[in-house]
């Protein structure tokens, strides 16, 4: 393994080179299989599915450096952009669902535009009221670079 | 198969399509994934089509479009073919629709990347993250379950509302444990996403959130799950890697505190 460090700057283009995609795709589905592995062992009270292992999992190999950002950075920016995309069958199998709506359809949807809001506004104003009280009660720096 | 079989000639053509979506033998043959996947991309792309011909407005994004448009064409479909939309939905789209599906696996774990990208942030701020999202996701039990009552929804109707903060497949068996209907729980979720998708920018803009970016990313991401970090990204950087932070943070909460919650409040 060469180390990174001691590599002359006069080739930085060979080092910053993005890995093949066949390349980024075989960690993503590494990363999704051992997850895969590791989400039933926890017990059916305290689900953790694997999409969230997953996240977890590729965070820790980012920051422990095991995996760098070019090695996944291309293909994980080209499937957040697909997202909303991605979701359209989870809103199509609503028609599988619509059954549920006759009878306390209208009260459901309404309390579910109520909950997203308060999660988004409440989540937001206790997280503002927290860096409040880092700033003027423990005196710590708040100052970020966008 | 009311409409297709008016006529010989018809019976044939009826026949034909119902073989490739397999919505013939009573609607139980396996489909076409391609029907799904095409059904899919149409219903995107005249949403993306339509929200740029309305010039942005709110109800055109391209998802809630998708979605809407999707469900009618199943709908309608499912009258041609004489059966209900459950099951046309089940035989046609779902081979198509799963494949997708599936794609959000490795698009959710691609959010350690933003998340990673501000890891300054991260460090200096798991103190202030970790509380918010849990005092943050305690308040909002309480208005929920409010709204909840105050809407007149039973039992069983509250405490499906309690856990969508969560992703689904957290959310799901928690609402089956504290007595709700999880099918009415994976609802919600995706209600959410839908809902922060077209509403995101103008409550964002409206509540003054974007003030403090580690609060918008985080209420995003609790909101609105992938689709809100997605959104969160739109607004910055340090948005985005916090609504990926939220979206794991925010489940693992939902799994600890929506039982005891529910408990309190006499549902179980």
């Amino acid at each position: 393994m060469a180390r990174p460090d001691k590599v002359p700057q006069t080739e930085p283009t060979t080092e910053e080179k993005p890995s093949p995609i066949i390349v980024q795709m075989a960690i993503f589905a590494a990363i999704l299989f051992v997850s895969s592995l590791i989400s039933p062992l926890f017990p059916p009270s305290f689900p953790v599915p694997t999409p969230v292992i997953g996240l977890i999992l590729l965070y820790v190999l980012l920051a422990t450096h095991i995996v760098k950002l070019r090695n996944v950075e291309k293909f994980g920016d080209f499937m957040i952009s697909l997202i909303a995309f991605l979701f359209v069958p989870s809103g199509i199998q609503l028609a599988a669902s619509l059954n549920i709506l006759k009878t306390q359809g209208l009260q459901i949807v309404g309390v579910v535009l109520i909950a997203t809001i308060v999660m988004l506004v409440v989540v937001a104003y206790t997280t503002a009221g927290m860096i409040w009280i880092r700033k003027h009660i423990f005196h710590r720096s708040v100052d970020i670079k966008s | 198969m009311i409409i297709l079989t008016t006529t010989p000639h018809m019976a044939v053509w009826g026949k034909w399509l119902g073989d490739a979506l397999g919505t013939n033998a009573a609607g139980v043959s396996a489909g076409n994934a391609a029907f799904g996947i095409f059904l899919s991309l149409l219903v995107y792309l005249i949403g993306q089509w339509l929200f740029k011909l309305g010039k942005g407005f709110f109800l055109f994004q391209p998802l809630f479009v998708g979605m809407v448009l999707g469900i009618f064409i199943l709908f309608l479909l499912a009258k041609v073919f004489g059966t209900t939309t459950a099951t046309f939905y089940k035989s046609a789209y779902k081979p198509g629709g799963d494949i997708i599906f599936w794609f959000l696996n490795p698009a959710t774990i691609a959010f350690a990347i933003p998340l990673y990208r501000r890891n300054d942030i991260v460090k200096r701020f798991w103190l202030e993250i970790l509380l918010s999202l849990i005092i943050g996701l305690i308040a909002s039990l309480f208005f929920i379950y409010g709204a909840a009552k105050l809407l007149g929804l039973d039992h069983v109707g509250i405490a499906s509302m309690l856990p969508q903060a969560a992703t689904t497949a957290i959310a799901m068996p928690i609402a089956s444990a504290i007595g709700g209907n999880a099918a009415v729980t994976a609802m919600a979720c995706i209600l959410n996403a839908v809902i922060i998708y077209a509403l995101g920018d103008w409550l964002v803009k409206f509540f003054r959130i974007n003030h403090d970016p580690i609060g918008a990313g985080l209420g995003l991401g609790t909101a609105g799950h992938t689709v809100g970090s997605a959104k969160a990204l739109q607004l910055g950087s340090i948005q985005g890697s916090m609504a990926s932070i939220a979206v794991v943070i925010i489940s693992i909460v939902v799994d600890i505190v929506v039982p005891p919650f529910a408990a309190l409040m006499g549902l179980k």
